[in-house]
């Protein structure tokens, strides 16, 4: 079955969204699981639920307008509103498998 | 607005306080104060202000007005205050530094520049309190952290006060009976509140925050942080109100500053246990050279407070104090701001550089704009140095320690140049360094709107 325009247009924010990374762990922001949800209205307008690895991070203005210009770069969507969350808090468990080897953490 | 920004002065804060350690090194290797002169000797406070003033308390406030917004998820109440505050502290050193040249005879007598000093620097103190304490007091309630915090700026507050009126007294003002006494016998509560109060309390509750950011440990905030609060804020209490009381009421000082010392020792054993938590629960199995170098810091603490136990148990705190006071100073607070800086900076600079086109084009790690194995060996250079300085000090080997200290310039002027390094983005590779919509960042300011 091959998947709908939404969920192609959520798989191709998802790659551009790698461009991003956490500065502090110099990894992409996908792997590290701060993206919580990536959605599409209408078709073309995104909604992204992301978070930082800590509440009141200075880096988090500059997140927030990287995942939102990073997500525009897409074909087909018009509009992008990047909002924050913190529930639930964000810990290194949320890492992909290749982000926890990266960091030689174990994947329990 | 959830993310703090970045604060435009506190690399101007950054650079003249290492400009003042680097001074102050040198000082002593050419053999100006302390050995060399006596411990109360005015030269000794030229070189004692240099580095409580001009290193540390400027290393402090920098960090804060970039970290205070991080620790209570809130703005800094303003980005343009740190500027003025920063001149005046610097002007206001200035003129102590001069009037402490008077009292040596290096100057002609001139009473108005102590005058000059109190003025300029309870000035720009005071507007240092204010800025983070507006900064605080949108935040409340207050997180464990930012109490710490709350608690080293009243020390700060009282390490001031008590600042001006010795000054006024160097300028022949304020002669009252009380304050002729404060005068007299109060000086360990100046420099316990500024160098315990201010110094030591502030970088404990900021450290906690910190630790557990680089290092992906679970942040504290059990029983035994708690306490670490309580019995610090205690203790602080103790030696402020219990000593200005018993001055006030010819009562016994050291009595006073015994059961101080008792209550700070266990504080620090408490926030012992949490360094160790914060080490051993990291999820981070690799950490980087400023975590590795807090820790070396973290230690020399641990061994001032046993010697200085030690010390007191035997009696010998006065023949040891100024080779305790060194190891606090150069050994931990030096050695901590050392470490913390080299991450700080680089930090610092990435946000400023990289931030703006994140999501827009490639952009390096934090950790491409550093060199750590090129690093490391000037840390342990500082760190042995400071070790060997110390043990000079205690066995009064007043040449070796000269030595020692040029050992120590040494290291912090190589690692000065690597602050320099990050700054300028030397570290990066080409292909990386400066992307379309980048720009090098100044030395000596952030180009952040406020």
């Amino acid at each position: 079955m091959s998947a709908t325009p939404e969920e192609a247009l959520v798989e191709q924010i998802g790659e551009a969204l790698h461009l991003v990374i956490d500065p502090e762990l110099g990894y992409n922001i996908v792997d590290l699981g701060l993206i919580y949800d990536v959605a599409i209205d209408n078709g073309c307008d995104a909604r992204i639920t992301m978070t930082t690895t800590t509440r009141g991070c200075p880096a988090t203005n500059y997140l927030q307008s990287g995942a939102r210009d990073a997500a525009s770069s897409v074909d087909g969507v018009d509009s992008v509103e990047v909002s924050l969350s913190y529930d639930p808090p964000w810990t290194p468990k949320m890492m992909s498998p290749a982000a926890k080897a990266h960091f030689g953490i174990d994947d329990d | 607005m959830i993310g703090a920004t970045l604060s435009r002065w506190t690399l101007s804060y950054f650079a003249s306080a290492v400009a003042f350690l680097l001074a102050a090194e040198a000082l002593m290797v050419l053999g100006f104060g302390y050995p060399g002169s006596a411990l109360r000797s005015p030269e000794t406070l030229v070189l004692v202000h240099c580095v409580a003033i001009g290193w540390l308390s400027l290393l402090m406030c920098g960090a804060l007005f970039q970290f205070v917004p991080v620790l209570v998820a809130k703005p800094i109440h303003s980005n343009t205050l740190p500027l003025p505050a920063l001149l005046l502290i610097l002007t206001g050193l200035g003129a102590l530094i001069a009037g402490f040249l008077q009292l040596a005879g290096y100057l002609p007598p001139n009473a108005s520049v102590f005058m000059a000093a109190s003025v300029l620097l309870g000035a720009g103190f005071l507007l240092v309190l204010w800025n983070l304490g507006r900064t605080l007091a949108a935040a409340w309630p207050l997180n464990l952290p930012a109490r710490f915090v709350t608690i080293g700026l009243a020390s700060v507050a009282a390490t001031v006060t008590f600042g001006v009126l010795f000054t006024l007294g160097f300028a022949g003002e304020a002669q009252g009976p009380f304050l002729l006494e404060l005068r007299a016998r109060g000086l360990p509560l100046h420099f316990i509140a500024g160098l315990g109060g201010w110094l030591t309390f502030t970088a404990i509750g900021v450290s906690h925050r910190l630790l557990a950011m680089f290092m992906l440990s679970p942040e504290l905030e059990g029983a035994s942080t708690r306490w670490t609060f309580y019995l610090g804020t205690l203790a602080l209490a103790i030696v402020v109100i219990g000593g200005v009381v018993a001055i006030a009421v010819g009562g016994r000082l050291d009595v006073v500053l015994l059961g101080a010392g008792l209550v700070g020792l266990a504080c620090l054993a408490l926030y012992a246990r949490d360094v160790v938590q914060l080490y051993r629960k990291r999820v981070r199995p690799v950490i980087e050279l400023n975590s590795r170098m807090a820790g070396v810091a973290l230690g020399q603490l641990a061994a001032a407070a046993l010697l200085t136990s030690a010390a007191a148990a035997l009696g010998v705190v006065d023949r040891f104090g100024g080779a305790l006071v060194f190891l606090v100073a150069f050994g931990w607070l030096s050695g901590l701001g050392l470490a913390k800086l080299y991450k700080i900076i680089a930090f610092v600079t990435w946000l400023e550089c990289y931030g703006p086109v994140l999501g827009k084009t490639p952009t390096p790690r934090v950790q491409d704009l550093v060199v750590e194995p090129r690093a490391r060996r000037w840390f342990w250079l500082y760190f042995a140095a400071v070790d060997a300085a110390t043990l000079c000090l205690a066995l009064e080997a007043t040449l070796i320690f000269r030595v020692a200290a040029a050992a120590m310039l040494l290291a912090t002027a190589a690692i000065a140049l690597e602050f320099i390094r990050t700054r300028r983005l030397s570290n990066v590779k080409a292909a990386l360094r400066l992307p379309t919509g980048t720009r090098l960042p100044r030395l000596l300011f952030t180009f952040v709107a406020s």
